[in-house]
């Protein structure tokens, strides 16, 4: 079984009165196995982020489903969804979103928090995961006292400490310098390493070359997958490009 | 003069855009320019001086003006600092695009100039407007004959552009620094820069601790209504000073406070508004102690002047104890007779029947008392120590209650009417005087009630009586003698009543001495007009001071709402449900909401007795019915306070879900 399988997923953008309707997604699928990092790739407006919205189970698609560990996420009931969220997924956003009234400590407990976990059982996870990320002397900071690396590392954290099923990375680089970069795609290998299944959606080649697989999306289709298999970081980089400069040029289809 | 258009032109395009926060905030100013206008209204309008000739009135009113334009500056500068920080990406922008600081600085003051403009014309328009329009509404309402009425006093509309001109100076003043000290990649980022979490102030929470004690101490233990006047504005400004304190600073360290039990903030339920509220305090404190100075003001004025107007018959019962009084202060005991045959003849001539007469030789004595010793000599201004002892001679009390009780030379009966005299003996001067029985209450003149020191009713033999005069004028060169009252209830209608109190001091007029002769019809109008116009004022401030609440709180929260939206979006993203979020806002908002109106109802259960106290000036001992006042008016005011709270928090919910 895998741990997401996305069938056939198909979403519509109707304006409002009716109007033009726009397909965002036509026809997406593929499937991610347990312990894989897997970037998502395109360009702006090519539909990433509506297809990471339906995986978080953000927005429901106009059609197709997605099974998380073999459960169709897209007919969860709007009750049960915020709870499924924080027991299956962790979420690392370009623009971090920690809340600027928590400490560091808290904005990593929140999710915790909210599932009802006692204090004693979030400290101890708490202690391990901030020592993995490099973050235990900020605990007691609060976010507009540290740099955006940090605030990168402990939305990770954040994401992490649920223990998820998934992370989905919704372009984790994209408001990083290359130093806090390059630092975040090692240390979401290293979480990978350890087991921990990635999904990320990005348009750096940089971030999507430390991936296992590469998946591009244009207009609202899979485009094409590579895979890195025994490749270093530097020859995915060289792959992505090609691809990346083939869609650019003549890579056109359907037309 | 093409350069100032083109900077008048650039502010109206950004009052234009941003009309989203100005409308409310220049909402905000005209409803606290037409509430200070009001107050400058009443403090300067000339009629009201027909309610009561005396200065407390006029005092009470200009202390309020006071109050409020300090709460103007206040609040106003608050909501102003919020509304430039939102702002300072867009003169970010403007400087990055290659404007100049002190050209930012020409388009601030003209957006100020026409937020100023709009706000004081409308503001004094409306607020003309709304002081006729009140008093139009209270003469339906209440059928009195309420005497102060259609009139523009100039010194409230060239105070009011004059303070609100200043405030507005005051805050372009902080707007154009805020831009001219921050780098122009400062101001892009304007709005993000996370707020730092608000320090305790623990030098703040002790004064304020301190205040507010020292407030409510003078309010519980404060016995003399006489020194409850004076002393009741100290305890109000400290109250002020103590809930302004507490707001700010007392309500951080609580939370903080809060937020290190572990075991209490990390439950769902608590972690995310205790850790916002700490923010929004920060932001709301000043705010909500307005807010709850206020809704203060307004119970207990509504309370009070309801309570004094439907109390008016008690007032009059008190003051006046039988529908006729007669007496004279001295009197022989030779023209006691040819008093008492002229009330009785003028009675019976008019076809009238006395009823419950009540008549009694009595001496009236000022002293200054020192536990029970009674110096008639002293320092004419030490009036918080004086008492006024009311001597009534033994066969008159018999007489009055069916009693035989003697007394021994130097023997007297006594009741405390305000005040304690303990122990078995008292002397005035060197006179002794064993007090035999303390016997409860009785019946007195009416005019000691009228006198707001300590009271003692007394029952001595007459020849004691006489005693007592010698020993307040030795010599006797003034003549002195002892008082009579004859007092008498009638079934007569007012014309009648009036007609016999009139015909009564045409007789007496014979006589050749001091005396009087009241009605109680006669003097109701006068209470009525008095009292009546109390009520008046209370409504009207009442009502002034209700909406000024409802539009503060209601502005705040909405204010609130458009700074939390993001932050909840982000719990949302987090795992959040919305059900959660909807709980979470319920819980903050009722407490940002409610704490001011509790805190109200806290500081009227500390001041309550000593508006009784205040209220005994004016005649009202019927504690009962200002409690009941008080309960209904707190429950009224709860009323209108939910029925905003739901609107509110209804559209914060709204603006929060986008």
């Amino acid at each position: 079984m895998y741990l997401l399988e996305v069938k056939n997923l198909k979403k519509v953008y109707t304006t409002r009165f009716g109007g033009n309707a726009v397909k965002a997604l036509n026809n997406v699928s593929f499937t991610v196995d347990e312990g894989e990092m897997i970037a998502i790739m395109g360009e702006s407006g090519s539909g990433k982020t509506t297809l990471l919205n339906m995986i978080a189970a953000l927005d429901k698609p106009t059609g197709g489903e997605v099974y998380l560990n073999g459960k169709n996420i897209t007919v969860i009931g709007d009750k049960e969804i915020s709870s499924f969220r924080r027991e299956n997924l962790g979420f690392v956003f370009q623009d971090f979103n920690l809340l600027d009234t928590f400490s560091i400590q808290d904005n990593i407990f929140l999710p915790l928090v909210l599932a009802g976990t006692p204090y004693e059982e979030m400290n101890k996870r708490l202690t391990s995961v901030a020592k993995r990320l490099r973050i235990t002397d900020l605990l007691s900071k609060y976010p507009y006292e540290v740099s955006g690396g940090e605030k990168q590392r402990t939305a990770v954290a954040r994401a992490l400490i649920t223990h998820p099923k998934l992370i989905l990375a919704d372009e984790p680089t994209g408001s990083l310098d290359s130093r806090s970069s390059d630092e975040l795609l090692k240390l979401f290998n290293e979480i990978n390493n350890d087991g921990q299944t990635i999904l990320m959606v990005t348009h750096s080649v940089k971030a999507a070359s430390h991936a296992k697989k590469v998946l591009f999306i244009k207009d609202g289709e899979v485009f094409h997958r590579i895979y890195k298999g025994d490749c270093t970081n530097e020859e995915m980089y060289q792959k992505i490009s090609d691809t990346l400069t083939l869609i650019a040029t003549g890579g056109v289809r359907n037309e | 003069m093409s350069k100032t258009f083109f900077y008048l032109k650039l502010a109206v395009n950004n009052l234009k855009k941003n009309s989203k926060a100005y409308v409310p905030y220049i909402i905000t100013c005209i409803g606290t320019i037409i509430m200070f206008y009001n107050m400058c209204f009443l403090a300067s309008a000339k009629t009201l001086g027909l309610i009561s000739d005396d200065g407390s009135l006029k005092m009470i009113l200009t202390f309020g003006t006071v109050v409020i334009g300090i709460f103007s500056a206040i609040f106003l500068f608050y909501t102003n600092s919020f509304l430039v920080k939102k702002r300072k990406k867009e003169f970010g922008l403007f400087n990055i695009l290659g404007m100049e600081k002190k050209h930012i600085a020409k388009i601030m003051f003209w957006e100020t100039v026409l937020t100023g403009a709009i706000s004081l014309s409308a503001g004094l328009a409306g607020g003309i407007l709304l002081s006729k329009a009140m008093i139009l509404l209270l003469f339906k309402i209440i059928a009195i004959r309420v005497t102060f009425g259609f009139e523009v006093p100039t010194l409230a509309v060239v105070i009011t552009p004059v303070l609100f001109g200043a405030i507005f100076a005051i805050n372009f003043i902080y707007n154009s620094l805020t831009v001219r000290l921050s780098k122009p990649v400062e101001l892009l980022k304007g709005g993000n820069v996370g707020e730092k979490e608000p320090k305790t102030k623990l030098f703040q929470g002790i004064v304020g601790l301190l205040s507010l004690s020292a407030g409510y101490y003078i309010a519980l233990f404060t016995e003399s209504p006489l020194q409850a006047l004076t002393l009741f504005f100290i305890a109000v400004i400290l109250v002020m000073i103590g809930t302004y304190c507490l707001f700010t600073s007392g309500s951080i360290a609580v939370l903080k406070l809060l937020r290190k039990n572990k075991n209490y903030y990390y439950k769902p339920k608590n972690f995310i508004s205790v850790s916002s509220m700490i923010y929004r305090m920060k932001r709301n404190a000043a705010g909500l102690a307005n807010i709850c100075i206020l809704s203060t003001a307004v119970i207990v004025m509504l309370s009070s002047t309801v309570s004094l107007y439907i109390g008016v018959e008690d007032v009059l019962r008190t003051r006046y104890p039988r529908d006729i009084t007669v007496g004279s202060s001295f009197i022989s005991d030779e023209n006691v007779e040819k008093m008492n045959k002229i009330i009785e003849d003028t009675t019976d001539s008019l076809g009238i029947e006395r009823r419950n007469v009540l008549n009694y030789r009595y001496l009236t004595v000022v002293a200054f008392q020192e536990d029970s010793r009674f110096q008639l000599q002293g320092d004419s201004l030490r009036f918080k120590d004086s008492a006024a002892l009311f001597f009534m001679d033994i066969d008159g009390y018999n007489k009055m209650y069916n009693a035989n009780k003697t007394l021994e030379e130097n023997e007297v009966l006594l009741y405390e009417y305000r005040g304690r005299l303990p122990g078995d003996s008292m002397t005035i001067e060197d006179l002794q005087l064993r007090i035999k029985e303390r016997v409860p209450a009785f019946e007195g003149d009416g005019n000691t009630s009228a006198m707001m020191i300590n009271s003692f009713y007394l029952v001595a033999r007459k020849d004691d009586l006489q005693k007592i005069i010698r020993v307040s004028d030795p010599d006797n060169t003034k003549g002195k003698d002892l008082a009579y009252f004859y007092g008498f209830d009638v079934n007569a209608d007012k014309q009648t009543q009036i007609q016999l109190a009139t015909e009564i001091r045409k007789g007496l007029k014979e006589l050749g001495i001091s005396y009087y002769a009241d009605g109680a019809d006669l003097s109701r109008e006068s209470f009525y007009t008095l009292y009546g116009g109390l009520f008046y004022l209370g409504i009207f401030l009442g009502l002034l001071f209700i909406m000024a609440t409802d539009l503060i709180n209601n502005y705040k929260q909405i204010a609130e709402g458009y700074d939390d939206k993001e932050r909840y979006e982000i719990m949302q993203k987090v795992g959040m449900s919305r059900e959660e979020v909807r709980k979470s806002i319920n819980s903050q908002v009722i407490k940002v909401f409610f704490l001011p109106l509790l805190a109200a109802v806290i500081h009227i259960a500390f001041a309550f007795k000593v508006i009784t106290k205040l209220l005994e000036i004016f005649n009202l001992t019927n504690v009962p019915l200002f409690a009941l006042c008080t309960l209904s008016t707190i429950l009224i005011f709860s009323v209108f306070y939910v029925a905003v709270y739901t609107l509110t928090a209804k559209t914060y919910y709204k603006i929060v879900k986008g």
